[in-house]
């Protein structure tokens, strides 16, 4: 009886506050509906919307450091550099020893070619974290802008030493190396570079030339010189193609020229999605699949490959190059009977190819056929000599 | 500071926990089963693999790792059990008070609700919207602690390197984000998915609901694991010693299969109370 009494009395007490406690707590539901909501949209990749809920919850509740910075990092995500830098300064004005939300607004300083502005958060960052490498990699990258080369040396050093590998840190290394006209470190570095980083990086190659250039061996500078024009030609033709292919997403010769100049570079990851699309406009044309079948054979997938393959020969029956790409894809899985099926076949189609009976010959060594293997060698050494 | 429970509510909160806390008092019957606390399965001394060079690139390298034997709870923290730690928070709180620790309510999401009324609806669903902190803090109440990153990855991964803590193989042995599953755009209870148990027997370390562990966030943290680990493994790694962002681990009902992998590391601020993020507790053997 006492317990209801007390509960009586309380909803009594409480009953003024309840129209405004109800409100305020409506909109902190609000709140978190929106934060929700934009982390879901986040996570999906969907950044407009998550700057949207992430504005929506911050116009409710604006004082949350975390929020913040996570807008920022949508902006980021969109490239809007300077409503990030806004979001990120919001941020640490709450929270001004954030190491996250300082290095992110190094980075969009960095972005936006404020370099001077870039190196006070960054530098903060590597006091508060020691290790942190990105950090390291963006305050180095900074000074190098900056042209304050020999600051830049140790902190790229460290941050060398906290993710082994970095193409990019071997790169901005060599660079400023190269402008304290330390020439055999700078050619170090930038063969480093070009040794870790992705293929068709050009960058290093043109460093190397001129450290080259510049320690006297022009020989050497020209070649560097040479195959950074070639990279940069390829990457502008891989530029217009992406472009052209944005624009005119049914442009099935756009994709075509995308595909052959991503196989002539060995991207085979970025081939793989080309090719698919080029399948998705033609579905019927066999060479896209061909092309698909090689890529994942490069990469290592070759029952994609030989599905890839098997569609290939199915839509083009008669052309012996198909048949030796699907027994390529078979003997990459030790299916030495399909893959000598299909050999046999490339070859009953065309005689003439040397690859095909090295193929053969090669398959037969494994199998344990030494006759065989060394007849089919023959014809090829016979029809590459005929071709020379 | 708490971002989604600000103290300007606190006061209608207070009142309507102690109402809740009244009604219960006089008799009305609370049917929270509780879950057994006791489920802490053994994990063996050893090395195991930890990370992956083909996913990722904070998954990256894939190195060895020595941990010492250690506990680890078999099911995620439910709402249930967190009740009972809530409850006492509350017994020491006075009226015009929120208690410390209280999970966020989720009004719009009417499938996990409001606390406590959540803890009664859906007592073995995993309790979600609690902080870093408060998760940290429940642990040290049961007089355990948090999994460090490489506990939770041993406890899910074994030593086989699954990729799901089932194996290698895509299957719906877990709660997603894809809806064949059972359990659409909703939590499921701990325990729902059987088939989904790792090689150590741990229950839902893929999907339904992220994990805290208890290190700090570095994206480039296994590369001074594995510098070290050139002589040998690490032994027992913490993590960064400091961060902004604390480690989640094991996806969740709003995400992809393929953020549930193993291996697949993610990270928010540690006061961020959000309905996708829950906790399991560890304990040493010594």
């Amino acid at each position: 009886m006492r317990n209801y009494l007390t509960l009586v009395i309380l909803l009594i007490l409480c009953l003024p506050s309840f129209g405004i406690i109800n409100e305020k707590s409506d909109d902190h539901s609000t709140y978190v509906q929106h934060v929700e909501q934009a982390f879901i949209l986040m996570f999906q990749g969907d950044n407009l919307g998550a700057i949207s809920a992430f504005e929506a919850a911050l116009a409710i509740e604006p004082d949350h450091h975390e929020i913040l910075h996570y807008l920022g990092m949508a902006h980021a995500q969109e490239e809007f550099w300077n409503k990030a830098t806004e979001s990120y300064q919001r941020s640490l004005a709450l929270m001004p020893d954030n190491i996250e939300a300082l290095y992110s607004l190094g980075v969009a300083y960095f972005r936006l070619d404020r370099w001077t502005d870039a190196v006070p958060s960054l530098q903060r960052v590597i006091e508060l974290s020691p290790q942190h490498a990105r950090g390291h990699e963006m305050l180095g990258k900074s000074l190098v802008k900056r042209r304050r080369y020999a600051e830049a040396i140790p902190i790229l050093t460290k941050a060398l030493s906290l993710t082994p590998h970095a193409a990019g840190l071997y790169y901005e290394l060599g660079t400023a190396h190269l402008n304290l006209k330390a020439y055999p470190e700078a050619i170090e570095n930038f063969k480093l570079a070009i040794a870790y980083g992705p293929t068709g990086y050009a960058e290093p190659h043109h460093g190397l030339g001129t450290a080259y250039f510049r320690s006297g061996d022009r020989e050497k500078s020209r070649v560097e010189m040479q195959i950074y024009q070639r990279l940069q030609k390829e990457f502008a033709e891989y530029e217009r193609l992406t472009r052209l292919t944005r624009a005119e997403p049914n442009n099935l010769e756009a994709w075509t020229e995308l595909a052959t100049l991503l196989m002539n570079q060995k991207n085979f990851a970025k081939a793989v999605s080309v090719f698919q699309k080029c399948i998705e406009l033609a579905p019927n044309n066999a060479h896209f699949y061909h092309g698909l079948s090689r890529a994942f054979m490069s990469l290592n997938y070759p029952k994609h490959a030989a599905e890839a393959a098997r569609k290939a020969v199915q839509l083009m029956p008669n052309q012996a190059i198909l048949y030796n790409t699907l027994g390529s894809t078979y003997a990459m899985q030790g299916e030495s009977q399909k893959a000598l099926s299909a050999f046999r076949k490339a070859v009953e189609l065309d005689s003439d190819e040397p690859y095909y009976h090295l193929n053969l010959s090669r398959l037969y060594q494994g199998m344990g056929n030494q006759k065989l293997a060394q007849e089919h060698h023959r014809i090829y050494e016979h029809l590459l000599s005929k071709q020379k | 500071m708490n971002i989604f429970y600000p103290s300007r509510n606190s006061h209608f909160r207070s009142v309507a926990c102690g109402l809740f806390l009244l009604l219960f008092s006089i008799g009305m019957r609370f049917g929270v089963s509780a879950q057994d606390t006791e489920h802490l399965i053994l994990i063996s001394a050893g090395t195991f693999t930890m990370g992956s060079d083909t996913r990722a690139a904070d998954e990256k390298p894939m190195h060895k790792v020595y941990l010492n034997a250690y506990y680890i709870s078999k099911y995620e923290v439910t709402n249930a059990e967190y009740y009972e730690f809530w409850k006492q928070q509350l017994e020491m709180t006075s009226p015009e008070q929120t208690p410390q620790h209280t999970p966020e309510n989720f009004t719009h999401l009417p499938q996990i609700g409001d606390w406590p009324a959540r803890a009664e609806q859906f007592p073995n669903h995993p309790v979600v919207g609690v902080s870093w902190h408060d998760a940290n803090a429940y642990a040290a109440w049961k007089g355990m602690r948090l999994p460090t990153e490489a506990e939770w990855e041993k406890a899910a991964r074994g030593y086989t390197n699954r990729t799901w803590p089932w194996g290698n193989a895509l299957e719906s042995y877990a709660n997603t984000a894809a809806n064949e599953d059972g359990y659409e755009n909703c939590l499921a209870p701990v325990g729902s998915f059987p088939k989904g148990k790792s090689y150590y027997g741990v229950m839902d370390m893929a999907g339904n609901v992220w994990e805290w562990t208890a290190d700090w966030y570095s994206d480039v943290y296994y590369w001074h694991t594995s510098q070290a680990a050139m002589k040998r493994p690490k032994q027992n790694p913490t993590g960064p010693a400091v961060g902004s962002w604390r480690v989640i681990r094991g996806g969740s009902w709003i995400d992809p299969i393929a953020r549930c992998s193993t291996t697949f590391r993610f990270y928010l601020y540690p006061n961020l109370k959000t309905s996708f993020v829950g906790f399991r507790l560890a304990k040493s053997t010594f």
